[in-house]
């Protein structure tokens, strides 16, 4: 297969780089999109869009601004999966979409007690879902790693079954019938009998009202006990993007360099709204990982970086092959388990270009002056 | 290349200099005055004053815990919608890039990151690496972590825990320890909410002063250059003074470093409970030539305070402003991100910033009381020329003082000190007494083999003005500000200690991480290559 071509016609790959240049020089309003790629390709891709001028956004922004709105808009408290694992007594598992999000990657021995030293003798797993939930999913998942729900607490939504603990955790009435208020009670002592309890959650399927409700409850069981959130992250390393985004500009993405200053603006700069508005003129999008590319209207040029085998509804204007961080090339990137970002070794290296190395090209032909 | 600063009132209290003279630089060093040398490269210093580059002991820059500020608070970055012309931190450095420009303009050349969690150490050397121009170093946070408290409840022997601090430094590539309210933090996961010297971490059975002494003796030990960096417990709180006093007493005469101890000059006095005790803390750190200490001076202005002291984080959350917060019980220490303003028209606030000058003033000895504004949690490093003003002129506190509630002055001892700082003990307290302080006997000073690292300053009759912005600033003998302006091209290097940890511990330690989590240790190691060339990393010896 073609490591690099233009129009779907295979160029070596300098070629791709100076067309790329070209197409990113003569456009106004360029884009850097996706942004799957290990640290080092981050921080390139930052460097381009600092240098051209763009607006970036990561493919997993959604799910990365829900669970970040609710810190800068209230307060949030987390713990690693790591502490979680040494010592929570009582697991809150709270919603859908937590296999998905790497619930057992990251907590495998979940059915396992806390080893820290003074830890309660058992572990809870408590389960907090909307009726229509995903509940035996999760229970077959937890059984598969030997796990037993020892309680659930389901209401119509999940808004609904977090407001209903809160308020009765807080000792506030809620106008149901008194089997139902029991009930509710009865989970909220639960929750309350924890040492070290851990809300885990993925942002990815929970609304922000929820996000925000659940951070809420965590805060009030505080009160009187301890208990924290581990919120999972989604792949296509968005937590080690995110960071390197922080730490870049200050900013998370749905940021641009348009204007000079970094402008962070989470509706201006989504980039599938800038693509389906015509507003952008042209795309960089990167994803390393093997995530598919997405399915926007090719009406401005696309300039693709990605592993093999993605595929395009048309041919991008310019396709680069790129290798894989941790298959194909060593680096760092974001370790779910380790919550923290972490350097990896290639598994078996091969000459595939990293992101990082097209793109620090491509900033190289731009500033050379692409020919037109 | 020879390069000559020429003509300047030359401050450097090591080398015994305070005279108008020449500075000589060739290759990255300071040299001897060539004889008959001809300099390639000549700088008119007349008028100014050159000093060594300064050096920041204690300065929160980079790290998770910084990052989660900035995306705490995207509304005080420069372009942010409404987009008003200033914003609280409008004038900070807030990202990597401000950060490594800002420091250089007031003529700092050498930072210290004070508190990275061990996990988190590579995340905080790829941002330091993103700092440009100075160079950066790190202090690794133990004293919560469950494995060094598990070889304390074991009553583990000294060299186990050395050689467990030595694999911790080897992996996180820092250039010393630091212990952020010993224990607590593990206390705090196990429900408790103070917690004090001879306190007890549940499940662990180990007290603060057990957890302090351990970590001391294993840095002495590996004959790590800088002390025992020591956040100590009751920050905030009117008991903090004495937890101060009894863990200088408890150092027995050893090396200690105690950090930001305005945070624990207070005392019950007055009306409101609430008074200054640095008189108290100053005499004893004056009566305790083994201990140094850095300030954490508060200045008026908001701000974010970044900790990883998460009790005390936990119980300021009520004092947040803007109300949001993120409090982490993270591996080790975690933190905590609470925004603050300290308001000229606080009674409390107004105690703070009187007890942070009267440190400074009434500690004799400048080369073992350390300029720091904890940054950002007195204030941001950018408040720095405002406060080496006060500390150089009496009649500009006074001025401040009339300003501030009278009450709160009347709990303090400021207005009886007529002290003033002279340049020479400037250059003591931010260049010469730092570089001893870290090991690193090739930084601040202008002896020839220094690294040629220069400030110069116009002198002006605004004190404040003339430190803000200086003249000429040389790294490693590049030029790398002029006019305040900093110059773009100079990376900067990561300091870290030369200790090579032995065999045995590399695999308990992967054993360990192995039944934890699921990972050899390497997970937590910082490569040679994280900051992409090798030499981005330089070494710094034990003793």
């Amino acid at each position: 297969m073609a490591q690099s071509s233009i129009g779907g016609r295979a160029v070596p790959l300098p070629d791709a780089i100076d067309e790329a240049a070209r197409l990113i020089a003569k456009s106004r309003r360029p884009l850097v999109a996706g942004l799957g790629a290990d640290i080092a390709g981050a921080r390139a891709a930052l460097r381009l869009a600092a240098q051209i001028g763009a607006s970036f956004d990561h493919m997993h922004s959604s799910w990365l601004l829900r669970d970040l709105d609710v810190a800068r808009e209230h307060g949030v408290m987390l713990t690693t999966p790591g502490e979680a694992r040494l010592r929570a007594d009582v697991v809150l598992a709270v919603g859908a979409g937590l296999a998905e999000a790497g619930l057992w990657h990251v907590w495998p021995d979940m059915a396992a007690n806390a080893s820290a030293p003074g830890a309660a003798a058992a572990r809870r797993i408590l389960r907090i879902d909307a009726e229509a939930g995903d509940g035996v999913g999760f229970e077959a998942e937890a059984a598969r790693d030997g796990a037993q729900i020892n309680a659930s607490f389901v209401a119509a939504t999940l808004s609904e079954a977090l407001a209903l603990v809160r308020a009765r955790v807080a000792k506030r009435p809620v106008r149901l019938g008194a089997a139902r208020v029991a009930e509710i009670d009865a989970f909220v002592a639960q929750l309350r009998s924890a040492a070290f309890g851990v809300a885990v959650w993925s942002a990815g399927q929970m609304n922000a009202l929820s996000l925000e409700m659940l951070c809420g409850l965590v805060r009030d069981l505080n009160a009187a006990t301890r208990f924290t959130g581990l919120a999972l992250q989604p792949g296509d390393n968005a937590a080690g993007v995110l960071q390197a985004c922080g730490w870049t500009t200050g900013l998370p993405m749905r940021t641009s360099f348009g204007r000079g200053d970094a402008d962070h603006d989470p509706w201006a700069f989504e980039a599938g709204r800038l693509m389906a508005s015509g507003e952008a003129d042209c795309a960089v999008w990167i994803s390393a990982y093997g995530a598919p590319a997405p399915n926007w209207p090719r009406k401005p040029p696309l300039i693709a970086l990605c592993g093999d085998g993605a595929v395009f509804a048309m041919p991008p204007s310019v396709e680069i092959r790129v290798g894989r961080p941790g298959v194909d090339h060593a680096g760092i990137d974001y370790c779910a388990r380790a919550g923290t970002l972490s350097a990896f070794a290639a598994e078996r290296p091969t000459d595939a270009p990293s992101v990082a190395y097209v793109l620090d090209q491509l900033s190289s032909a731009l500033a050379r002056g692409a020919p037109c | 290349m020879l390069t000559r600063i020429a003509g300047g009132r030359v401050v450097d209290p090591q080398n015994r200099r305070d005279a108008v003279g020449d500075i000589w630089m060739c290759e990255g060093r300071i040299v001897a005055p060539p004889e008959g040398g001809r300099a390639n490269r000549e700088f008119d210093a007349s008028g100014m004053v050159v000093m060594a580059g300064a050096i920041d002991i204690h300065s929160h820059i980079a790290g998770a815990n910084v990052n989660t500020a900035r995306l705490l608070l995207p509304e005080w970055s420069r372009a942010y919608a409404p987009r008003p012309a200033r914003t609280p931190l409008s004038a900070l450095g807030w990202s990597t890039i401000e950060t490594g420009r800002a420091y250089a303009a007031m003529g700092f050349t050498t930072v210290i990151e004070p508190a990275v969690a061990p996990h988190q150490a590579l995340h905080a050397h790829l941002e330091l690496a993103d700092v440009p121009i100075i160079d950066k170093g790190l202090l690794c946070v133990l004293g919560n972590d469950d494995y060094l408290l598990r070889l304390l409840r074991d009553k583990a022997g000294a060299s186990e825990i050395a050689a467990y601090v030595a694999w911790s430094l080897a992996a996180t590539r820092a250039l010393g320890v630091k212990v952020i309210n010993a224990g607590a933090a593990a206390a705090f996961k196990a429900n408790v909410r103070s917690f004090s010297l001879d306190d007890l971490v549940p499940g662990y059975g180990v007290s603060a002063r057990a957890i302090v002494k351990a970590l001391q003796r294993a840095v002495i030990d590996l004959g790590v250059p800088h002390p025992l960096h020591v956040h100590c417990g009751n920050l905030g709180l009117p008991a903090g003074a004495d937890s101060v006093i009894a863990t200088i007493e408890a150092a027995e005469g050893l090396p200690l470093h105690l950090a930001h101890i305005q945070f624990y000059a207070y005392g019950q006095d007055g009306e409101k409970k609430f008074s200054s005790a640095a008189a108290r803390l100053a005499e004893c750190v004056n009566a305790h030539k083994n201990v140094t200490v850095d300030v954490g001076q508060a200045m008026f202005g908001q701000t974010v305070t970044i900790s990883s002291d998460v009790m005390r984080q936990f119980g300021a959350m009520g004092l947040a402003s803007p109300k949001k917060w993120a409090i982490v019980d993270g591996d080790s220490n975690g933190g905590g991100i609470i925004p603050y303003n300290y308001r000229e028209s606080d009674y409390h606030n107004a105690v703070q910033w009187a007890a942070g000058l009267e440190l400074f003033l009434l500690i004799d000895d400048p080369s073992r009381v350390f300029f720091t504004t904890d940054h950002p949690n007195g204030a941001p490093y950018t408040a720095y020329p405002d406060l080496f003003a006060l500390l150089m002129d009496r009649d500009l506190r006074a001025r401040w003082m009339e300003r501030l509630p009278k009450a709160a002055m009347a709990m303090t001892t400021l207005a009886s000190i007529r002290r003033e700082y002279t340049l020479g003990e400037i250059a003591l307290m931010t260049r010469s007494a730092p570089a001893k302080l870290l090991g690193l006997p090739d930084r601040g000073h202008l002896g020839a083999g220094a690294k040629a690292d220069v400030a110069a300053y116009r002198l002006g009759p605004d004190k404040g003005a003339t430190l803000r912005a200086a003249a000429l600033v040389f790294k490693d003998g590049d030029l790398v500000v002029r006019d305040g302006r900093a110059l773009a091209g100079h990376l900067g290097r990561a300091l870290s200690l030369g200790i090579a940890p032995d065999a045995a511990i590399e695999r308990r330690m992967d054993d360990y991480y192995q039944s934890r989590i699921g990972l050899g240790a390497a997970f937590m190691k910082v490569p040679a290559h994280a900051l992409g060339p090798a030499d981005r990393f330089e070494s710094v010896p034990c003793r």
